[in-house]
């Protein structure tokens, strides 16, 4: 029996479409997403379908799920902490707009503190942070 | 003759040997690194929500209209359930009557009163019920005394 030992020629592997499909997930990545802003990994937001687009205030408070605030990475603040770092901003009576970015699972009480806490301070406008979702054609509630 | 010769000997000197090269073989190795290297970098750097907002409490001191509507207070269960100035509705019921106020004044102030239960996702769907039904003048209040009608 004979064998045939040749050294078979290796042929290169073609790269040219492997750089093509990279350099379409480049374009649909840069297409499709927006840059990162100062939202928070750990809170989920609630789904909204209203399409108002989103635009951060002077200042982002955070209320967790556990109905715990956090501003500026300061975590596990109660109301009366966020009312301090806020009078630390100046922002107290300046009528300045302020952004809440609240998990869906908090609670009214939580965010009826704020709103009541943001009043006697003077913050003119309060804007919940939400996520846009599309309503469901043909069902209902 | 002879410088013809060596005119010739010297011509077959200049002429250089030289090897047939190949044509050298572009590395695409650092090209694909630095694609790969983009494509991590706008994957991790990019949101794909798209965030959008809903008003928890107008601007102060943007209205006062002496010819306001009577405010409608809408209270909001832990469970969804919704009261329109006391009197239990459906939601669908909720959007009619809504729509109705809206059309009669236009800048209609709804005060919304959750309980302290109810989660914020549950606050929010109301929020988008109302300003689907064309509510424009939306406030989040604890109690009915809170509200500051200078306000709107």
């Amino acid at each position: 029996m004979k064998i045939d030992y040749r050294k078979r020629e290796i042929k290169s592997i073609d790269l040219l479409p492997l750089i093509n499909v990279v350099f379409l997930l480049i374009l649909f990545v840069l297409i499709a997403g927006r840059p990162t802003t100062d939202h928070p990994k750990a809170v989920q937001v609630a789904a909204s379908a209203q399409e108002t687009d989103y635009s951060a205030g002077r200042l982002a408070v955070n209320l967790h799920a556990d109905n715990s605030f956090s501003v500026k990475s300061r975590d596990g603040l109660t109301i009366g902490e966020v009312k301090a770092a806020i009078e630390e901003t100046g922002l107290a009576d300046s009528g300045a707009m302020v952004t809440l970015i609240a998990d869906r699972d908090a609670t009214a009480e939580a965010l009826l503190d704020f709103r009541k806490a943001m009043a006697q301070m003077g913050i003119g406008e309060i804007r919940l942070k939400t996520k846009y979702e599309a309503p469901v054609s043909g069902g209902g509630r | 003759m002879i410088q013809a010769a060596r005119a010739a000997r010297w011509l077959d000197k200049m002429q250089l040997e030289r090897p047939n090269r190949k044509p050298a073989f572009m590395g695409l190795t650092p090209l694909i690194d630095m694609i790969f290297l983009l494509l991590l970098f706008f994957l991790l750097g990019s949101d794909f929500i798209r965030f959008t907002q809903s008003q928890l409490a107008p601007p102060r001191g943007t209205g006062g209209d002496d010819g306001m509507s009577q405010v409608v207070i809408i209270a909001l269960a832990a469970n969804g359930n919704v009261q329109w100035n006391g009197a239990t509705l459906t939601h669908d019921g909720l959007s009619r009557k809504a729509g109705d106020a809206v059309a009669r004044d236009a800048e209609q102030l709804f005060v919304v009163m959750p309980e302290g239960k109810a989660a914020v996702q549950t606050i929010v769907s109301l929020l988008d019920q109302l300003q689907s039904a064309g509510a424009k003048q939306v406030t989040l209040e604890q109690d009915i005394f809170d509200i500051d009608l200078s306000d709107f």
